[in-house]
């Protein structure tokens, strides 16, 4: 038996303020509010949303408070711009990104379709007359195939790859070629073949067709100098269409590929067998297949995490909590690129709403555009002192003049730190360490200061390298484990053609910073010297063929750079890896409340439906049911006594049982009595009644069937079995 | 199934001779279509061509031939409505075409692969015997609007009428202009492609006995019907009283024929043959059919020729060379009996092309352990322990269940069921087999969650020892959120085609799944989350 009372007080200040955040809502009785719930699905709605959110979470902080001291209406409209500006760059960045990723295979598919294209002219065009005929074109050459492309997209899940196929459509467009998209909706067994040749001319032909066929696409091909351009068909999830249809779709266009060459552009989530997995042979005979490879999601998302965390780091940061939430959430769960964006999208939203000095960013980006609008300085400086890193930091004057040090400094510190992570991911290419991990792991403020310790160890016990037996053992970060390690690790066992290009590579990276860029240097030189030692050791070795010495000393040279590599990364990761959190003014750029977050991406519908329907007077707000506490109302949503009165159940619930207990409350307003719900109903109650029994019976049990119906819709309950015909199943256990 | 060899222009513009002033103008007039469609556009068109040179390039069909000319009879004279049946690639359309294009006489063609539907079908008959072209200024809309059958029937009469009387009016012509041979004739053939999808179409109890009686309803003798069909007239019959069409079958072409096909537009015939000497063979245990097999040879003869210089073009292979390339193709030639499909890719991606082709080539053992490396495609945690309790579920017993996912560990389970009688064990086997020949078996909801959640349960606990640094809150993530959203995944796997869901209702839960996928793959997503999928595996 669940017990219903621990549960609920512990979850009471869970859902006060976000109850407005939540899709999911049982209680439609609730019509006042309804309105503006139903709203709070996606995106901008939510937007519009957590303006309405600030005023009664404003009454809970401290921040708020002070908020509404001055204008909270202007405050908030400066945020929501704040907001805007920030939101559209990093929109725009990872537009650029993923437009980047994905340029070379667009091009290539591109040629692809002008090769298949010239190819199909060569065999000959067909004239008008003969192109629109019904019979198929007789030539002597072997029957011709469909040219189609497999675009495999390697994620399950498909949300990504709509917007990828919608570019490379207009992608090919803008090359020449007209082009259709149709998705697996058009190719089921309920529209048949003729839904998805509506769906095709519609595309190609701009209007559709009461009796679709393909000889008016055949006529319209061949007019007005449509020929001249390749026609191109994009289906772009070749795994959710209906396997008969389409074969029977792809069997007509073999049919009128001389007059009507069709190149096909398939998009496939999984492997290249999924077509032979779909189609039968003799429609696999009619394609003439190409396979394209897109990037990977992980490729795609260290290319984002790359450009909007770590090159952009100043836009918009987010804490470690926080980035590992991501990170799990993408990995575990969702593996879309979309589903991150959002959730960026919601954090970067929260973060404004939430940190008043979050203004600031808005203005770092559009120094000069903002300048005179909304908060004075003064404010400003107020807010920054409630700022917890501003108060433990007592060195700081409380003066402007300070604060903008601080925000100077923590800009440096920042870039600082993003060139670092970046030294490190170029180094961790060769181990194939994904950014997502190493991103986390160098937020990790918990590694930081064990970092110091470890290295300051060291420099008690010995500076010389030869000291212990693994001379690489004595850095710290060989020891912390994680990404990091494993990337010094590779470092280490780095061939010395690559060690050069990955210094090289380290060299533009640090270009810009001349801290770090003079230790590359110093780092340089003395692999240089080594290396022109060996090379000339190199070339001796080879006129004498003397191999043994020689090798061996090679690798003692080689070793020896690369330990200096180590000791540069380790310098690095020792002094300027400095997560974020770490920084005074961080909380201006960086989000760190994964609390707020996990419970808006992970909506976890089922436990927020028992929740409310337990708790329903945090969202109805009535005054009757308000006082009560615990105990059950006939004022009270049907539902919700339901479901509170099956929490004292098994996992079989008695009907009648249920019912009757349903009645006893409900008629409790009746008796003017109160009444604990676990007290099974006394016969002897139902003398006490009044006269209107049998009507009021009738209407009891007419809302009691609507109770379990709506029970069942939503999840909680099981209609009762063949076998047990009185009684049904709770599904839903705990919270 | 074009198998023609005479040569022709690329462009058959002067057809007939006396449409040669016509075809100009529609080229000329391409971007404007006004032009009209003419009597002559009922013709296959192309140059005229002898019998014997049909016969000389469809090997094997002589017979068939010959019965179709001699069924068709001399011009002007009516014939009753002929069904040509027999398997995929015989060159029943390509013949039935070259014949009349051979006799020059009018026909209206229309298969019913194009025209999926009833109305379709009458209305692309009507625009044809109407001279009608869907063209930009009538919208492309069709001459006639048919749905009814009784109107088809109405309608075709009408277009017929005309049409014939058309045709009577040239022939006369013809004959007092002295050309006698030349003309068109005045029989009309109506030709019904691929009409075995008749009998899948909605209304098919009505569509099929209306084309087959078509011939007594016109009772016209000048329109004769031709049927094409894949399957035997047997598969379309039903005693209603109408004149049978006469049925000429056209079986599958002997190993010889294929040969004689195959080796027609090749470069090199000798390399050619010695190539069909060594592989035609076990394809053609396989499958006859002409399309089929040209597919699948033209890679194999690709590597083939890979040893010789030039790729064999010009090459007169002796008795040493063959062998040499006997050798060198002999391990190809079963792989690439099972590969249907083959996936090219651009020059830009041939790198990792290059290694699989390598995979594919060596031989069957190790391709088998090589082919077990990574998955290639993203798929969420969750999704991938789904899968993989999903595929439990399938392939075990749901009994053993409760001795796999015990919390106890099924290891004593094990240990009393090995010390169990032989009798039993005989039993056991013979339910292997049995479970092994029913292939993947279905499954609740509950019992996908509940393997789900046991495996879950299990495989995180040495992930929490490997990465100790992955701090509390992570774990806890991973923890409480694997478990959340199944149905999502659930639903996002049975659009990948990896798990299939049976049709029922969707608020009682009695819906069944299957896992379809293969055990490699399976294998592959275990592998990836070092999951140890054989123990938990039956059969293993």
């Amino acid at each position: 038996m669940a017990a219903s009372s621990p549960s609920n007080s512990s979850l009471q200040p869970l859902s006060t303020a976000e109850n407005d955040l939540q899709p999911f809502f049982v209680l439609h009785k609730a019509s006042h509010h309804g309105k503006d719930r139903t709203s709070a699905g996606q995106g901008k709605p939510r937007k519009r949303n957590k303006l309405s959110l600030r005023s009664p979470q404003s009454a809970n902080n401290p921040e708020g408070s002070s908020a509404e001291e001055c204008d909270p209406h202007l405050c908030q409209k400066t945020q929501i711009e704040a907001f805007d500006i920030v939101w559209a760059k990093i929109e725009s960045t990872i537009k650029d990104v993923l437009r980047d990723l994905n340029a070379s295979v667009f091009n290539n598919i591109q040629q692809w379709v002008m090769e298949c294209f010239n190819t199909t002219r060569l065999v000959g065009e067909p004239s008008i007359a003969e192109a629109t005929r019904s019979f198929p074109v007789l030539n002597n050459t072997t029957p011709l195939k469909v040219y189609s492309a497999l675009v495999i997209t390697r994620n399950i899940e498909f949300v990504d790859d709509i917007m990828t196929f919608e570019e490379l459509g207009l992608f090919l467009k803008s090359h020449g070629c007209h082009v259709a998209m149709l998705s697996s909706m058009e190719f089921s067994l309920k529209n048949g073949i003729a839904g998805c040749l509506k769906a095709l001319l519609r595309e190609f032909l701009g209007s559709s067709f009461d009796p679709s066929d393909i000889q008016t696409l055949a006529s319209w091909y061949r007019e007005q100098d449509n020929y001249n351009k390749p026609l191109v068909l994009m289906i772009n999830d070749l795994e959710r269409c209906c396997g008969s249809v389409l074969t029977e779709f792809i069997l007509m266009l073999s049919e009128w590929v001389v007059k009507v060459p069709i190149i096909l552009i398939f998009g496939v989530a999984t492997t290249v067998d999924a077509p032979r997995n779909i189609f039968p042979s003799h429609a696999l005979e009619c394609l003439c297949p190409s396979m394209f490879m897109l990037v990977t999601p992980a490729e795609r998302m260290d290319a984002i995490v790359e450009a909007v965390f770590i090159k952009h780091c100043t836009t918009f940061n987010i804490g470690h909590k926080v980035a590992q939430l991501l990170r799990n959430y993408f990995i575990n769960q969702d593996g879309t690129i979309t589903s991150f964006i959002r959730a960026l999208k919601v954090a970067c939203l929260l973060h404004f709403s939430t940190e008043p000095l979050s203004l600031i960013q808005g203005r770092v980006i559009v120094e000069d555009e903002v300048r005179n609008s909304g908060l004075s300085p003064e404010t400003m400086l107020k807010y920054l002192e409630e700022l917890p890193s501003y108060a433990r930091n007592e060195e700081v004057d409380q003066t402007k003049k300070s604060m903008a040090e601080g925000l100077s400094e923590l800009l440096t510190v920042q870039k600082l730190w993003s060139t670092v992570v970046l030294c490190l991911y170029e180094a961790g290419k060769y181990s194939g360490v994904r950014l997502l991990d190493l991103f986390c792991e160098a937020l990790n403020q918990v590694l930081y200061p064990s970092r110091d310790s470890v290295c300051s160890k060291r420099d008690e016990k010995d500076h010389g390298l030869s000291s212990t037996n693994d001379p690489c053992q004595q850095y710290s970060i060989m020891q912390s484990g994680g990404s990091i390690c494993q990337i010094v690790r590779k470092v280490r066992d780095l061939p010395s053609g690559k060690l050069d290009q990955l210094i090289e590579s380290w060299e533009e990276l640090t270009v810009d910073i001349s801290e770090i860029h003079e230790k590359l240097k110093i780092l340089q030189s003395s692999v240089r010297c080594k290396d022109g030692k060996s090379s000339r050791r190199n070339s001796k070795d080879i006129s004498k063929r003397g191999v043994s010495k020689g090798s061996i000393h090679n690798d003692k040279d080689s070793r020896m750079s690369n330990l200096h590599a180590i000791a540069f990364l380790d310098d690095l990761v020792r002094n300027y890896l400095r997560p974020i959190e770490g920084i005074p003014f961080h909380e201006i750029f960086c989000f760190k409340n994964v609390e707020k977050l996990q419970l808006v991406l992970i909506g976890d519908p089922r436990r927020r439906i028992q929740v409310d329907l337990l708790e329903f007077h945090n969202i109805l707000h009535c005054s009757c049911c308000n006082k009560s506490g615990k105990a059950l109302l006939p004022s009270m949503h049907d539902s919700s006594i339901m479901y509170s009165l099956a929490q004292e159940h098994g996992d079989l619930i008695n009907l009648h049982d249920w019912f009757q207990s349903f009645r006893t409350i409900v008629l409790q307003h009746t008796n003017k009595r109160k009444q604990k719900p676990k007290q099974t109903p006394l016969p002897k109650k139902r003398k006490d009644m009044s006269g209107s029994e049998d009507q009021n019976d009738a209407s009891i049990q007419a809302r009691f069937c609507r109770g379990v119906t709506e029970l069942q819709i939503t999840g909680l309950v099981r209609m009762p079995s063949k076998r047990r015909p009185d009684f049904v199943q709770r599904i839903a256990f705990g919270i | 199934m074009d198998q023609e060899e005479a040569p022709k222009p690329p462009r058959r513009m002067t057809r007939f001779s006396a449409s040669t002033s016509t075809s100009d103008i529609v080229h000329a007039t391409k971007g404007n279509n006004l032009e009209t469609r003419t009597m002559n556009d009922l013709l296959v068109g192309g140059d005229s061509i002898s019998l014997d040179d049909i016969i000389a390039s469809f090997p094997g069909r002589s017979s068939q031939i010959l019965e179709i000319a001699r069924l068709l009879g001399p011009l002007n004279s009516p014939v009753l409505p002929l069904f040509m049946y027999g398997g995929a690639s015989t060159g029943k359309t390509s013949i039935i075409l070259q014949l009349f294009r051979h006799l020059n006489r009018p026909i209206v063609y229309s298969s019913c692969r194009t025209c999926y539907n009833q109305r379709i079908l009458f209305e692309s008959v009507l625009n044809q015997l109407l001279l009608h072209r869907k063209n930009v200024a009538n919208a492309y809309t069709n001459a006639k609007r048919c749905e009814r059958p009784s109107d088809f029937v109405n309608f075709l009469r009408e277009a017929l009428t005309s049409v014939i009387s058309n045709l009577k009016e040239k022939s006369d012509k013809l004959v007092s202009g002295n050309k006698i041979h030349g003309g068109m004739g005045n029989i009309i053939y109506l030709v019904f492609d691929n009409f075995h999808l008749v009998r899948d179409w909605d209304k098919s109890s009505t569509i099929l006995p209306l084309l087959f009686n078509l011939y007594d309803m016109l009772k016209m003798p000048e329109v004769s019907l031709i049927f094409i069909s894949g399957t035997s007239p047997d598969t379309f019959y039903s005693n209603m009283g109408y004149v049978e069409p006469i049925p000429i079958y056209f079986p599958d072409y002997t190993e010889g024929d294929i040969r004689q096909i195959l080796l027609r537009n090749q470069a090199n015939q000798k390399l050619f043959s010695s190539f069909l000497d060594v592989a035609l063979r076990p394809f053609c245990r396989i499958t006859r059919q002409v399309g089929e097999l040209s597919t699948a040879l033209k890679p194999l003869f690709e590597k083939y020729c890979e040893p010789l210089s030039d790729k064999g073009k010009g090459v007169v292979p002796t008795e040493d060379m063959k062998r040499r390339l006997f050798n060198h193709i002999k391990p190809h030639i079963a792989s690439s009996l099972n590969d249907v499909f083959k996936v090219s890719s651009p020059p830009a991606s041939k790198v990792k092309v290059g290694k699989e082709t390598k995979h594919k080539g060596s031989p069957k053992r190790s391709e088998r352990f090589e082919e077990i490396g990574d998955l290639d495609f993203h798929m969420s945690t969750s999704a991938k322990y789904l899968l993989i309790s999903s595929f439990l579920a399938s392939r075990n017993p749901a009994t053993l269940d409760a001795s796999l996912f015990d919390s106890k560990g099924g290891s004593d389970n094990r240990k009393r069921k090995r010390k169990a009688s032989e009798k039993v064990l005989e039993k056991k086997e013979i339910l292997e087999e049995e479970l092994l020949m029913k292939g993947p078996g279905t499954f609740p909801l509950e019992r996908l969650i509940a393997i789900f959640q046991c495996i879950v349960s299990v495989a995180e606990e040495p992930y929490d020892e490997e990465e100790p640094n992955n701090n509390e809150l992570g774990a806890e993530c991973s923890n409480g959120s694997l478990i959340s959203d199944v149905l999502l995944q659930l639903s996002s796997l049975c659009n990948a085609n990896f798990i299939f869901k049976g049709k029922s209702c969707p608020i009682e839960g009695s819906t069944r799944y299957r896992s379809t996928i293969s055990e490699n793959l399976a294998l592959k997503v275990a592998r990836s989350l070092k999951f140890p999928l054989s123990k938990y595996l039956y059969r293993n």
